[in-house]
C-alpha cells in the first residue's frame, strides 16, 4: 500500500514536470518565431502577455473545474452550456430584471451549483455514466439558455434603465494592465490548488479517481465526493459564464460551443490522467498557458484559423505520448 | 525486492525516454507549423499592413467577400493584408483584433461578428489612432473611421417594386423570411412590403420563416403552397430560401407562371446570378460585397485623404438578360 502510494506521488511529479518542460518548450518557440516591431519582440510586450492571460481566463476556470471531476474519474461535457446559460442569466436579470450585481452574481452562482448538483444526483442516484449524464446536461442546460434570453444575445448597457456599472469591473482592467478576470482565474487555481492539495476532501478526490471500489470500501463517502466535484465544476462553469458577460457585454445563448473540449484539452496536456486519480491543479494551469500562447503566437503572425485548430489536436496527442507509461 | 527495484529501474529509464519523444512530438509540428507560419506572415519594410478581422469564412457572401477584397489588395502593391477568421465566435474575434493593435497594424478592416461584444475593443484600435474601416454590420457609437454596408431596406424595397412589376400590380405573394430578429430579415421585410403596399391589388398571403436556408424554404414553400391554391409571386429574402421555393413549386408542378425573386447575387456556379440565368428565379438583388470599396477607402485613407462616414455600395437587379456578367464577378 505505501509502495503504491509512493509511485503515485512520483508520477504526479513527474506528469508536472513534462507539463513544465512542454510551457517551456511553447514559450521558447514563441519567443523565436514573435514578430518583431522596434528592435522587440511582440510576443513579450506585457501587454501581449497579459492580453494572453485575459484570452484564456475563461476557459481556464472551466478548466479548474474540469480538474476535479477528471481527477475523481469523471467527466462533464455541460460546462460550455452552462456558461452559455450563465452568461444569458446574467444579462437578462441585469437588462430586464433591473438586479443589482450582488443578487445576479449570487443567483447565477447558485444556478451553476444546482446544475452540477442534479448532474451528480444522476450520476450517483441513478448509477449512470458522467459522460452521458454531462451530455444530456450539454443539451438541457443550452435549452435553458435559449429560453431565459429568448433564443438570440441580451446585450448589457450601463447607466440609467441598464446594469449597474459596478458588474463591468468583472470584465475590465485594474490599472493599465492587469485584466480583472485573469485575476480571478489565478484566484481560482490557488483556491483549489489549497482544496486538492491540503482539505481531507481533496484526497478523497484522488482516492475516487484511482480507486473507487477501494475507497469506499475503505469508508470513503464516494457519492459525497461525486457531488462535490460536479457542483464545483458547474459552479466555476459558472463563474465563466459570468465573466464570458461581462467581457463582450452580451449574454448570448449559443456562446460556449465546444468550450468542453478546450476544457478537457488544457487538463490533459497539464498532465491529468483520463482515467482518474493523477494530476494537478498547476497542471492545468499549464496547459491553459501551453493552449493560450500558442494560439496568440500563430495569431501574432496570422496564421489561419483552421491551422491553429489542427496544431491544436496535434499538441493533446503530444501531451498525452508524454503521460504514457509503458 | 531486488527484482522490484529493477523493474523501478527499467520504468523509469522507459518514462524518460517516452518524455523525450514526447517532448519532440510536441516540439516538431509546433516549429514546423510556426516556421510556415512566418513565410506567410505580416508585413514588413515599407509596405502598409492591413488588418483584416472577418467574423466567418462559413458563408458564401463573406468567402466572396473575402475574395474581392483580396483581388482588390492584390491591385495595390503597397499594402499587405494580414488575415484573421474568427469563426463565428466573439471571443475569438477580440482576441483577433487585440492581436492587430499589438502588431501595430497601419489599418483595421473588420466585418463584426456582433455589433456589441466588438464595441470595446474596435474603440480601443480607433483611439490609440489606428484608422478603422467597418464592413456589413456596424458597432455601437461612431469610434471608426469609415462603415461600409448595404442599406437592406432599400433592397428589400427595390426587390417589392419590381415583384409589383412582374404582376401588373395584382396577385397573391409569398415571403419567406430569413431569421427572426436579425436585421437584415427585418430590413428586407420592411422595404419590400413598403414598395408593394403601394399596389391594392397585391396581397401577401403567407410570410413563414425559413431562417436563411434552403431546406427550410423548400418546406415553407411546400406548406404556403398548399395552403394556397394561387400563388403568383414568391419573393425569399435570401437566394437559398427563394432556391428551396423553386424545388418546391417544381416538385408539385407549380412552378408554371410562378414568379420567384431573391436577394443576394452572388456569383459562382452555386449563386444566386446562376440560377437567375438558369430561369430558376426571375431575379435577384445584388447584396454588395463592400470589399472593393474596403480597398478603395483604405488607400484614400492610407494616403491621408478625407473618406467619409458611411459608404453605402448600390445594389442591381440581376435578371435573365444581365446575369453573366454577374456569374464571373
Amino acid at each position: 500500500m505505501t509502495l503504491l502510494g509512493e509511485r503515485r506521488i512520483g508520477r504526479v511529479k513527474l506528469s508536472q514536470l513534462q507539463a513544465f518542460l512542454g510551457l517551456i518548450v511553447v514559450f521558447i518557440l514563441a519567443c523565436v518565431f514573435s514578430p518583431v516591431r522596434r528592435g522587440e519582440l511582440i510576443f513579450l510586450d506585457p501587454g501581449n502577455l497579459t492580453d494572453i492571460l485575459r484570452q484564456v481566463s475563461e476557459k481556464g476556470i472551466i478548466a479548474v473545474g474540469m480538474t476535479f471531476v477528471i481527477l475523481a474519474g469523471g467527466i462533464d461535457l455541460s460546462v460550455g452550456s452552462v456558461l452559455a446559460f450563465a452568461a444569458s442569466l446574467s444579462a437578462v436579470m441585469l437588462m430586464r430584471g433591473g438586479y443589482g450585481t450582488p443578487e445576479t452574481l449570487l443567483a447565477v452562482l447558485a444556478a451553476g451549483l444546482l446544475i452540477g448538483a442534479v448532474n451528480a444526483l444522476v450520476i450517483t442516484k441513478g448509477r449512470i455514466q458522467s459522460f452521458i449524464v454531462t451530455l444530456a446536461m450539454m443539451s438541457g442546460a443550452r435549452g435553458l439558455a435559449r429560453l431565459v434570453s429568448g433564443g438570440s444575445g441580451v446585450e448589457i448597457g450601463y447607466g440609467a434603465g441598464g446594469a449597474p456599472q459596478s458588474f463591468s469591473v468583472l470584465g475590465g482592467k485594474l490599472g493599465q494592465f492587469v485584466p480583472v478576470p485573469a485575476l480571478i482565474f489565478l484566484a481560482t487555481v490557488a483556491i483549489a490548488w489549497v482544496g486538492l492539495n491540503k482539505t481531507r476532501f481533496g484526497r478523497y478526490v484522488h482516492a475516487v479517481g484511482s480507486n473507487e471500489t477501494a475507497s469506499r470500501l475503505s469508508g470513503v463517502g464516494v457519492d459525497w465526493v461525486k457531488f462535490g466535484v460536479f457542483s464545483i465544476c458547474s459552479l466555476l462553469a459558472a463563474l465563466a459564464g459570468i465573466i464570458h458577460c461581462a467581457q463582450l457585454e452580451q449574454g448570448n445563448p449559443n456562446d460556449g460551443v465546444t468550450y468542453e473540449l478546450d476544457a478537457i484539452a488544457a487538463v490533459v496536456i497539464g498532465g491529468t490522467s483520463l482515467s482518474g486519480g493523477t494530476g494537478t491543479v498547476v497542471g492545468t494551469l499549464v496547459g491553459t498557458l501551453i493552449i493560450g500562447i500558442i494560439n496568440n503566437i500563430l495569431g501574432l503572425n496570422n496564421v489561419d484559423a483552421n491551422v491553429q485548430l489542427l496544431l491544436k489536436g496535434i499538441i493533446i496527442v503530444g501531451a498525452v505520448l508524454l503521460q504514457r507509461r509503458g | 525486492m531486488k527484482a522490484n527495484l529493477t523493474t523501478k529501474d527499467r520504468q523509469a529509464r522507459q518514462n524518460s525516454r517516452r518524455a523525450f519523444l514526447g517532448s519532440l512530438s510536441l516540439a516538431l509540428p509546433a516549429s514546423l507549423l510556426l516556421t510556415s507560419a512566418c513565410n506567410r506572415g505580416g508585413g514588413q519594410g515599407d509596405k502598409f499592413v492591413i488588418g483584416f478581422s472577418q467574423a466567418n469564412k462559413a458563408e458564401p457572401w463573406r468567402t466572396w467577400m473575402d475574395d474581392t477584397l483580396m483581388k482588390e489588395a492584390g491591385k495595390q502593391p503597397q499594402i499587405e493584408i494580414a488575415y484573421a477568421d474568427a469563426q463565428q465566435d466573439n471571443s475569438k474575434q477580440v482576441a483577433d483584433v487585440e492581436n492587430f493593435l499589438r502588431q501595430r497594424v497601419d489599418l483595421l478592416i473588420i466585418s463584426p461578428n456582433e455589433a456589441k461584444p466588438l464595441t470595446g475593443i474596435v474603440k480601443r484600435v480607433y483611439e490609440s489612432g489606428i484608422p478603422v474601416i467597418i464592413l456589413d454590420r456596424s458597432i455601437e457609437g461612431d469610434s471608426y473611421t469609415t462603415f461600409i454596408g448595404a442599406n437592406n431596406r432599400e433592397i428589400g424595397k427595390a426587390a417589392g417594386e419590381y415583384a409589383a412589376q412582374l404582376l401588373g400590380g395584382k396577385g397573391s405573394v409569398v415571403e419567406i423570411k430569413g431569421l427572426p430578429g436579425s436585421t437584415p430579415a427585418i430590413d428586407r421585410s420592411a422595404g419590400f412590403r413598403e414598395a408593394v403596399a403601394a399596389h391594392s391589388g397585391i396581397k401577401i398571403v403567407a410570410d413563414p420563416v425559413a431562417d436563411w436556408l434552403r431546406d427550410k424554404g423548400r418546406e415553407q414553400a411546400e406548406a404556403a403552397l398548399r395552403a394556397n391554391e394561387k400563388i403568383d409571386l414568391v419573393y425569399g429574402h435570401n437566394d437559398p430560401m427563394a432556391m428551396g421555393a423553386y424545388l418546391a413549386a417544381t416538385a408539385m408542378n407549380r412552378a408554371e407562371g410562378l414568379k420567384i425573386i431573391g436577394i443576394d447575387g452572388l456569383p459562382g456556379t452555386e449563386g444566386g446570378a446562376k440560377a437567375v440565368l438558369d430561369g430558376k428565379l426571375d431575379a435577384t438583388f445584388l447584396y454588395p460585397n463592400c470589399g472593393k470599396e474596403a480597398i478603395e477607402t483604405a488607400v484614400k485613407i492610407l494616403n491621408k485623404e478625407r473618406a467619409s462616414k458611411t459608404i453605402t455600395p448600390p445594389t442591381a437587379r440581376i435578371t435573365k438578360e444581365n446575369a453573366a456578367q454577374f456569374i464571373n464577378e
